[in-house]
């Protein structure tokens, strides 16, 4: 299971999944926006 | 003449006759706790980080959405696209972090020492953009409530980011004066995790303040 604070691998997992996450939430409200 | 501590009139600090310890200093603490000291250390830490950004965050939103002003405020425009460039650079800092977290893992002492050279001064390049803005901008932390909160969930990481380099420091120092091995690297793992922490909430504070 990821845990961020376990180790710096598992948090650098973290940052790449929440820059992920967060380019997908932005991309679809612009999408929502522009409709 | 009799000079033992018996004759002094107080007790021996240690028996005689006793066992004999090599250990010196105080006797080890006592752990309670089933979880690692140093994990619970970091983690109450963080925990403690979120619910302060959370404040932050709170601010923002209660501004943004029960207040419904406008944002940014009226006549007030945000460098979306340097922003956005600083916020790559803060990025690729974290890549550069892990590289040379694995680097110091395989052994590979130049690999480490870029790594973390490089990650210092990303993260320094970061700082020095942020300033510029700030410098440049045409509202100031009294202007708005849009302001005041721009400037402190801003801040807030920016401060964050000076600590974060100044743990950078110290790790790059030590690998350069040749400490850290494939085995004992906690001195670029925790900053590490806590340049990565950062890292995540600047993305966060990215995405709310400039982009939506």
């Amino acid at each position: 299971m990821l845990n961020p604070l376990r180790s710096e691998s598992d948090a650098f997992r973290f940052l790449v999944y929440v820059g992920v996450l967060v380019a997908l939430i932005v991309g679809i409200v612009l999408l929502v926006r522009a409709l | 003449m009799e000079t033992s501590s018996a004759a002094l009139g107080y007790a021996p600090l240690r028996d005689p006759a006793g066992p004999v310890h090599d250990e010196h200093g105080p006797p080890e603490a006592n752990r309670s706790s089933r979880v690692d000291a140093q994990f619970l250390g970091m983690l109450l830490f963080i925990i403690s980080e979120v619910m302060l950004f959370g404040a932050f965050f709170t601010a923002y939103f209660f501004i943004r959405v029960v207040g419904g002003a406008e944002w940014p405020a009226q006549g007030t425009e945000l460098p979306v696209a340097i922003a956005g460039v600083n916020t790559a650079i803060l990025i690729s800092s974290s890549f550069t972090m892990h590289w040379a977290l694995e680097s110091a893992k395989a052994e590979n002492r130049a690999g480490m020492r870029v790594g973390l050279l490089l990650t210092l001064l990303l993260g320094a390049t970061f700082l020095c953009i942020q300033i510029n803005e700030y410098v440049h901008l045409d509202f100031g932390p009294a202007s708005s409530a849009q302001g005041t909160i721009f400037y402190g969930l801003t801040g807030l990481h920016g401060a964050h980011v000076a600590v974060g380099l100044l743990l950078l420091l110290f790790a790059t120092i030590r690998a350069f004066r040749g400490h850290f091995s494939p085995t004992e690297h906690r001195g670029v793992e925790v900053p590490g995790i806590y340049w990565h922490f950062v890292d995540v909430m600047w993305i966060v504070v990215f995405a709310t303040i400039y982009i939506l």
